[in-house]
């Protein structure tokens, strides 16, 4: 019996030996998420959905406000404002004070795609890594690994890297990516027609996502100065978002006043470049990031 | 509770050491721990089902009882028929009512009776169709008096939800299983490597074959109509492994387990897809399943030892019966008739026990006529796969006459989830060409790995052990629920 239990254990010390040294090969190219689960506790943070994710850049604001700061934004699925988002950033919030937070929002962020707009238990954020990644600051995140990637465990192992790098400091990188006229107008047409054709019938607004986003200001209030934005986008996205919520400063109007500032910058929309219509590029980024961080610096709350 | 689940792994550790640390000294308290766990393995999925598993095995020890005192031949028949329809009827109700619900409102409507009779919302519990079968032989081979029915209701309760093979098999005879229980089980390590071995080899056919397949199989029958007839044939292919894996994979994990806990089930899956003719293949495939209809249904109906008009009959009750058996739907009982019509051929010329002994006995290659004979039968089970797969009998049709179309002749390829690229998933087919390999080479075992790495140096089975779990967790699929657990 012994000697059973004796192998038994060595062969799974060997074995799992083996496989924590193939998780601790998990990096920024894993996937689009798996980074931000494996950075500590943060004290400033920006939110979001994709736009933030791949528009915000953290290390153009630490050069500007001298302070660090995380990406901790992932996508119109995975982080539309609600339960799921809200818990997650408590967990990636260190709870200490002195905190700034930059929050993108988006008609598409306060509503849903389901029948019952206001049913938590229809949010397909349900399903996502968020709700399915209790612990947040683990590195190598077995948690995250066993629960999101399933049956892509190889691709640890023989990693394929593809255009897109996620940062440690959460920012979503962008690269190698065609930005000829026609490439960009041809993704621009593809993501347009999803928008218009497929997510904008299904789209509704939804008062408890809304209230999540208040909730979610109140509780970061707590610890800093709290920010609102409004990305610029495609000037046919645009058009698109005004037939989903014509009115969207007005709704929004109860957080605007709870934070620390609103900056739409959706007026300058043509004057950046965009991968698909619906991202910025990385270098409009930047600039956009620059903007942000000066308006906020100048405390130039109200444009 | 998973075998492929965190849970289980946790779970498993835990029973053991009780079992033989803590329980040891006591057969009654080892047998109450197998209840105990059993139940806690059975409650982590539904604690409500419970009772039912509780319900069947007090009835039948019970009547297991009376029908050892009672002498009166037609109190007996009462007794049997109580334990039949007792059974028959929680499984009857619980799998098949919406389905007989739904055939009887489409019968009226044909002949013009609209009839409104809501279906119920059933949530088919676990495993039910197969602890049915395991209690109702105990009370039919007492009612034959070819059992001594037990004083014992731990050991009873222990027989009826033994956590290994409680929710998909192997379907257990009380005469092979029951006396396990009546004595105290000794640590044989040799056994208990065996069984840690085969767990191994289960979860390699479960996670890596059958989940991978999985992916595929159900991405391409779910879109049959956007597929050519090429890639129908992969899909067909790939449901073909993935049940094989899942299945047996399963019956492997629950054998191992058993015998870490000083059991024997007997061997459930015999290298099916190595069979030279149908009737090989079905003492080949769930043998647990078709031994149980083999003695409780076909021999009682005379077997094939009436005329030609009984053979034929007996032979299509038992596929249609065994195909009904898997599920509430006609592309099962379509499946069924399908083996039964395979079958009857080599039965009414008596040629359906040609293929007794292991194909290529001792030799690494099997003939050229071996290789046709495999290959003819597994294009046959691949076919009637198709019919098992498909949603409805009209689906498997329509998927039958895609494949019968020139582009049977194209390239085949898949659309990639997500990305939308045409592939061929390339890394899968190699894993299905390795396992079959494998199980090529162990098929003289009672699993693919049993002998052949024993012949291996120490260090050479470690590495091999080693590289397996890794291998294991690096190419598993997308997590499945076994298959199984839906019959």
């Amino acid at each position: 019996m012994k000697r059973f239990i004796f192998k038994t254990v060595l062969i799974s010390i060997i074995t799992l030996s083996l496989i924590l040294v193939i998780m601790s090969r998990a990096d920024g190219h894993t996937d689009a998420f798996y980074i931000r689960f494996t950075t500590p506790k943060q004290q400033s943070m920006i939110l979001g959905t994709s736009r933030a994710a791949q528009g915000l850049q953290p290390t153009v604001f630490e050069q500007i406000l001298k302070k660090d700061i995380n990406n901790f934004s992932f996508t119109v699925s995975h982080s539309p404002f609600g339960k799921v988002y809200f818990e997650s950033i408590k967990r990636k919030h260190n709870k200490k004070a002195g905190g700034l937070f930059i929050i993108s929002v988006d008609p598409w962020s306060i509503s849903s795609q389901c029948s019952l707009p206001n049913n938590l238990s229809q949010f397909r954020e349900n399903q996502f890594c968020l709700n399915k990644t209790k612990i947040v600051n683990l590195n190598p995140n077995f948690f995250y690994i066993f629960s999101n990637l399933s049956g892509k465990y190889k691709n640890l192992l023989f990693q394929r890297h593809t255009n897109m790098f996620l940062h440690k400091n959460g920012w979503l990188e962008i690269s190698n990516i065609k930005m000829d006229s026609n490439s960009v107008a041809a993704r621009v047409k593809r993501k347009l027609e999803t928008y218009r054709n497929t997510n904008l019938p299904k789209t509704k607004f939804s008062s408890t996502r809304l209230q999540y986003l208040i909730k979610t200001i109140n509780y970061l209030k707590e610890y800093g100065d709290v920010y609102l934005v409004r990305l610029p986008i495609h000037e046919n996205m645009m058009e698109i978002e005004k037939d989903l919520m014509i009115d969207f400063d007005l709704m929004i109007n109860e957080a605007i006043k709870l934070s620390d500032g609103y900056l739409d910058m959706t007026p300058q929309n043509s004057l950046y470049n965009y991968t698909d219509g619906n991202h910025l590029h990385k270098y409009s980024g930047k600039k956009v990031s620059k903007i942000i961080a000066k308006w906020i610096l100048d405390n130039n709350k109200f444009i | 509770m998973l075998f492929n689940s965190i849970d289980f792994a946790i779970f498993l550790p835990i029973v053991f050491l009780l079992y033989w640390f803590v329980a040891n000294k006591n057969l009654k308290l080892q047998n109450f721990l197998i209840v105990a766990a059993s139940y806690l393995f059975y409650g982590w999925w539904d604690w409500r089902f419970l009772s039912l598993i509780l319900f069947s095995t007090v009835i039948d020890y019970n009547i297991g009882r009376k029908l050892r005192i009672e002498e009166n031949q037609t109190n007996r028949i009462i007794l049997l028929w109580t334990s039949i329809l007792v059974n028959l009827g929680f499984l009857g109700f619980f799998k098949y009512y919406n389905f007989f619900l739904d055939n009887f409102i489409t019968a009226f409507s044909f002949f013009g009776t609209e009839i409104k009779v809501n279906s119920l919302n059933i949530i088919l519990p676990v495993g039910i169709s197969f602890y049915t079968f395991q209690t109702l032989s105990y009370t039919i081979d007492i009612y034959k008096r070819k059992l001594e029915p037990t004083k014992d209701f731990i050991s009873f309760s222990a027989f009826v939800s033994f956590f290994p093979q409680l929710v998909a098999g192997p379907i257990e005879r009380a005469t092979h299983l029951l006396p396990q229980f009546y004595i105290k089980r000794t640590f044989v390590y040799s056994k208990a490597v065996d069984g840690m071995r085969q767990i191994l080899w289960g979860l390699f056919k479960k996670i890596v074959i059958a989940d991978n397949c999985a992916e595929y199989a159900n991405l391409i029958f779910n879109n049959s109509t956007d597929y050519s007839g090429s890639t129908l044939v992969i899909g067909a292919i790939f449901f073909t492994f993935q049940i094989y894996g899942d299945f047996s994979g399963y019956s492997d994990i629950a054998i191992g387990t058993t015998r870490l806990f000083g059991f024997d089930l007997k061997q459930n899956f015999n290298f099916p897809y190595f069979s030279r003719d149908i009737a090989e293949f079905w003492r080949r495939w769930h043998i647990s399943l078709s031994t149980w209809f083999r003695d409780y249904l076909y021999i009682p109906l005379g077997g094939s030892r009436g005329g030609t008009l009984m053979k034929v009959r007996n032979t299509f009750i038992i596929f249609i019966v065994s195909g009904f058996w898997h599920g509430a739907n006609w592309s099962f009982v379509v499946w069924g008739t399908l083996n039964a019509i395979y079958f009857l051929p080599l039965l009414l010329t008596n040629k359906n026990r040609n293929h007794i002994d292991i194909v290529a006995k001792g030799k690494l290659l099997p003939s050229f006529k071996e290789l046709l004979l495999m290959l003819l039968t597994f294009i046959l089970i691949v076919f009637a796969w198709i019919f098992f797969r498909a949603e409805n009998i009209g689906h498997a049709f329509s998927y039958i006459s895609s494949i019968i179309s020139p582009s049977l002749l194209s390239t085949p390829y898949i659309i990639e989830a997500g990305t939308g690229r045409p592939i061929l998933p390339k890394t899968i087919l190699l894993l299905i060409g390795i396992f079959v390999f494998i199980e090529w080479l162990g098929r003289d075992g009672q699993y693919a790995i049993e002998k052949f790495v024993l012949k291996w140096p120490k260090y050479l089975r470690w590495t091999f052990y080693c590289l397996m779990v890794v291998g294991i967790f690096l190419y598993s699929g997308q997590k499945q629920d076994f298959i199984y657990f839906q019959f």
